[in-house]
């Protein structure tokens, strides 16, 4: 299913461009306000680990590193025509997507979730159940994130403004007014894996365990069997057009 | 021997706009070049053969299978696209590298190793491709599509940004390909390079296939248009009067140059002016047709 | 045709010609720069794709001024602050348009490498920037007044006598200013963000994503330094109900901010402007709760923003044929 030869030329590509360094910067923010919090003391009963690593951490942070890293493992090469070199041999479509979500979720969860444990272990004074609770939690939001972005990446050209819409709009704006988004949302997979062991209401989870876990596959599967579809029908444009 | 590449009826369109308009055309082995202006249509064939656009209507084979959604078929097919998008952080060498193990080749490294070496670019492998000129773009994109010795091989625009030099080592490089028997399908709109390359032409003008087959016997198929000549002379204005009295000729011009003469009959006309200038003492001293390029034909075939 | 044209034939030289009419010198080329970035900031002169944006923000900020206009013709007083406007959906929709419209000015030179045609003009190296900073801080200034000023008209429009008005007029004012201040400090920051891409895409993504963290950053920070503290409601003896401590008791919380709920402001350039609205007088409730002693602080931040992102812009532009 995965194919070292394509996780290889990803690896350079997304390393290769100075835009790598933007993937460190949301996370070490999460960082330097969790240490700069922890220092000043804030009022106990604020319940501030939750409030930051969950509204803050898992409702930004995390969607936008995974947005900016999801759609640079394949959004540029399929700008640019350059994937054509890669799609015009005998690999496998489904092995093209599953690599480059691959690719991108451990490194979202080396950019995003491994920060996200360092800040909830800075946080709460040690390795509890918040700390090791906001780190599975921020495992699964690597995961079906990347499989969002890298659909969309598939879907359209302009997918970095269709993920930030998604993030800005659907999460976080209607996420908090109308109830039934939440169903449809990864922030609140994630919460809800989060949550199931940190149980912390500051984390402002809504859904449990089973539904969180449930959704959060069956979002994963379907955006990678689209992207499949997608990418299996690509086409080039002639010059009459 | 079977046809490499068939098209039957195909037609491709985006909402309103046609561009390939009901295209039946057979290719086979040996060099066939896709000719046409700019816009005619050409790359959306190659991509049609090439699997990389479906067709709208009609069948499209490449050895038997349809080329679209079929992975497989680039075991046997090589693309060398016309944009120029490579993966530019990779050296020569890594891409082509990259694409004999993508294509699951026994010996990858010997096989890129090969494919290099023909098309020349050894000396400079080892750099990154975002160092590279045009050509040697051109060059590395041949080399990737040529690693898994390809029984197909298309090429969009394959002369685009190469120097002469280079131009003539792919041109010996494709004649060799397609003297080896494998299907070389490229397209061009520089005329002098597939005159002297293709044996076969296929014309697209405006989606529609014009003409097929050798440009020679194509042009002299097309009796309805006059054959030019230009004929110099020891006495161009008596020749012209003489000539303007026979059935095979249809117009005289007295230019700077020579007499130009508007023939009807291609061969009535050859047989006769021998006669003609030797019944009047007329020295022949040069005899052109001033329109055997491919040139003049598609300027017909655009025209008409 | 006279049978005159036969015997005088003229031939008529069209050929090329050089221009020899006036020229427009350094200012010209500013004021051409300035008006075409001004349009582009409303997709005016594109197609109709790219006025979506800026048509659908403006509709929309406009919305609290509407609706004001109508609550006041129905009788009652001026229900949306001058000073704050509405300030939620001000912050909403200045991130979308800028996001989306910085780029449009900025982006496509970059991404076309027109900067050297540009720069082979007698025109000097700051002064491209500097035209298209002005042209944008007009466009953010539109966006910002405009609803104030249909504010302002809407609810005159009711007043009967000239000290309502007059007093309208008196809160308009420094409304009015805080928009300019916000239209400064965001245009500013929109402009040096999109020149740090060629693509629009990336551009929209960078301001987007600073805006919007630094803003929810500054949002969390605020709550959760935020003290929750409970005050019990005395009931008088006799008034009915339950009396004395028990369960049932009535109580009420307030939200009492501590210092580093004042600090946390400075996370974000819209808190930073409302801190400095606040230092400067303005008593309209927004979400940052009081700049306590920190006033001056919040204003020298604003400066600092400003001054590093008309300098960052200088030193984008400095190279022509910037890639």
């Amino acid at each position: 299913m995965l194919n070292r030869t394509v996780a290889a030329i990803t690896l350079r590509a997304v390393f290769g461009r100075r835009r790598a360094i933007v993937f460190g910067l949301p996370p070490l923010v999460l960082i330097l306000v969790t240490v700069a919090l922890k220092a000043s003391h804030p009022p106990s009963g604020s319940g501030w680990p939750g409030h930051v690593l969950g509204d803050f951490g898992f409702s930004v942070i995390l969607p936008l590193t995974a947005l900016i890293i999801g759609t640079s493992v394949l959004g540029a090469e399929i700008d640019d025509g350059s994937i054509v070199h890669l799609l015009a041999t005998p690999v496998r479509r489904s092995s093209v997507i599953v690599t480059k979500f691959t690719v991108a979720a451990l490194l979202t969860m080396a950019f995003a979730a491994v920060p996200e444990l360092i800040a909830a272990l800075i946080a709460s004074g040690g390795a509890g159940r918040f700390a090791i609770g906001v780190f599975a939690g921020a495992l699964a939001g690597s995961m079906i994130y990347n499989a969002l972005f890298v659909m969309v990446s598939v879907l359209t050209t302009r997918a970095i403004a269709v993920g930030l819409l998604y993030v800005l709009v659907w999460e976080v704006v209607l996420g908090n007014f109308v109830s039934g988004a939440r169903l449809l949302s990864v922030e609140q997979y994630s919460l809800g894996v989060a949550n199931s062991i940190a149980r912390d209401s500051n984390l402002n989870a809504a859904l449990n365990l089973r539904t969180a876990v449930i959704m959060g596959a069956i979002v994963t599967v379907i955006a990678l069997v689209l992207a499949t579809r997608r990418l299996s029908e690509f086409s080039l444009k002639g010059d009459a057009v | 021997m079977s046809t490499a590449i068939e098209l039957q009826n195909v037609s491709r369109w985006y909402g309103n706009v046609v561009a390939v308009n009901d295209v039946t055309m057979m290719i086979g082995p040996g060099v066939t070049g896709l000719l046409g202006p700019n816009g005619a249509g050409k790359s959306t064939v190659l991509h049609l053969i090439a699997g990389f656009l479906p067709p709208s209507r009609g069948t499209l084979t490449v050895g038997g299978k349809p080329s679209w959604r079929n992975p497989d078929i680039y075991k046997t097919v090589g693309l060398v696209p016309e944009r120029d998008s490579v993966y530019a952080f990779l050296t020569g060498a890594e891409f082509v590298g990259a694409t004999a193990r993508l294509h699951k080749l026994a010996d990858p490294e010997g096989a890129t190793r090969r494919a290099i070496g023909i098309v020349d670019m050894a000396a400079a492998q080892d750099r990154r491709i975002s160092t590279y000129s045009k050509g040697m773009r051109q060059r590395i994109k041949v080399a990737a599509a040529l690693v898994h010795d390809p029984t197909v091989l298309l090429l969009d625009e394959p002369f685009n940004g190469m120097d002469p030099r280079q131009r003539l080592h792919m041109m010996d490089l494709l004649t060799r390909l397609g003297a080896e028997g494998r299907t070389i399908l490229l397209s061009s709109h520089i005329l002098e390079e597939v005159e002297r390359l293709a044996g076969t032409i296929q014309v697209i003008v405006s989606g529609r296939l014009a003409a097929s087959g050798d440009f020679r016997a194509i042009r002299r198929l097309m009796t309805s248009r006059p054959h030019v000549f230009l004929v110099r002379t020891s006495d161009d204005r008596l020749l012209g009067s003489a000539l303007i009295g026979s059935s095979a000729v249809t117009g005289v011009e007295l230019t700077g140059r020579g007499l130009q003469v508007r023939a009807s009959d291609y061969g009535a006309f050859s047989r006769e002016i021998a006669g003609v200038t030797r019944d009047r003492g007329i020295r022949l001293r040069e005899l052109l047709p001033e329109d055997e390029s491919l040139e003049s034909v598609f300027a017909y075939l655009i025209e008409s | 045709m006279s049978a005159d044209a036969a015997t005088a034939g003229v031939i008529h030289d069209i050929g090329y010609r050089r221009y020899t009419g006036q020229r427009l010198g350094r200012a010209g080329i500013i004021r051409a720069l300035y008006w075409h970035s001004l349009r582009s900031a409303f997709g005016i002169g594109r197609g109709a794709k790219a006025k979506i944006i800026p048509a659908l923000t403006f509709v929309v900020i406009c919305l609290p001024a509407v609706a004001n206009a109508v609550a006041v013709a129905r009788g009652s007083a001026r229900i949306v602050p001058y000073d704050t406007y509405a300030f939620q959906l001000r912050v909403v929709v200045m991130i979308i348009y800028i996001a989306a419209q910085a780029p449009e000015l900025v982006s496509r030179d970059l991404r076309s490498h027109v900067l050297p045609l540009y720069f082979c003009r007698p025109l000097r190296r700051l002064d491209y920037p500097l035209a298209k900073l002005a042209a944008f801080i007009t466009a953010c200034l539109i966006m910002i007044e405009v609803p104030l000023l249909i504010l302002y008209l809407g609810t005159i429009a009711q007043s009967h006598g000239g000290s309502a008005i007059w007093n309208q007029t008196k809160a308009l004012i420094p409304g009015l200013l805080v928009g300019v201040m916000w239209a400064v400090l965001l245009a500013a920051i929109g402009l040096v963000l999109a020149s740090l891409s060629g693509r629009r895409a990336y551009a929209t993504g960078a301001i987007a994503i600073f805006f919007f963290l630094t803003w929810i950053l500054a949002g969390i920070l605020i709550s959760v330094n935020t003290r929750n503290v409970v005050h019990a409601v005395r009931v008088a003896p006799g008034a009915g109900g339950g009396v004395g401590p028990g369960p049932g008791k009535p109580v009420f919380i307030t939200q009492v901010p501590t210092n580093a709920a004042h600090l946390s402001g400075l996370a974000s350039p819209f808190t930073i402007l409302d801190g400095v609205r606040q230092w400067l007088g303005g008593t309209s409730p927004s979400p940052l709760p009081g700049v306590g002693s920190y006033g001056a602080l919040y204003g020298v931040a604003l400066l600092v923003l400003l001054a590093a992102s008309i300098g960052g812009l200088a030193v984008r532009y400095r190279k022509a044929g910037v890639a």
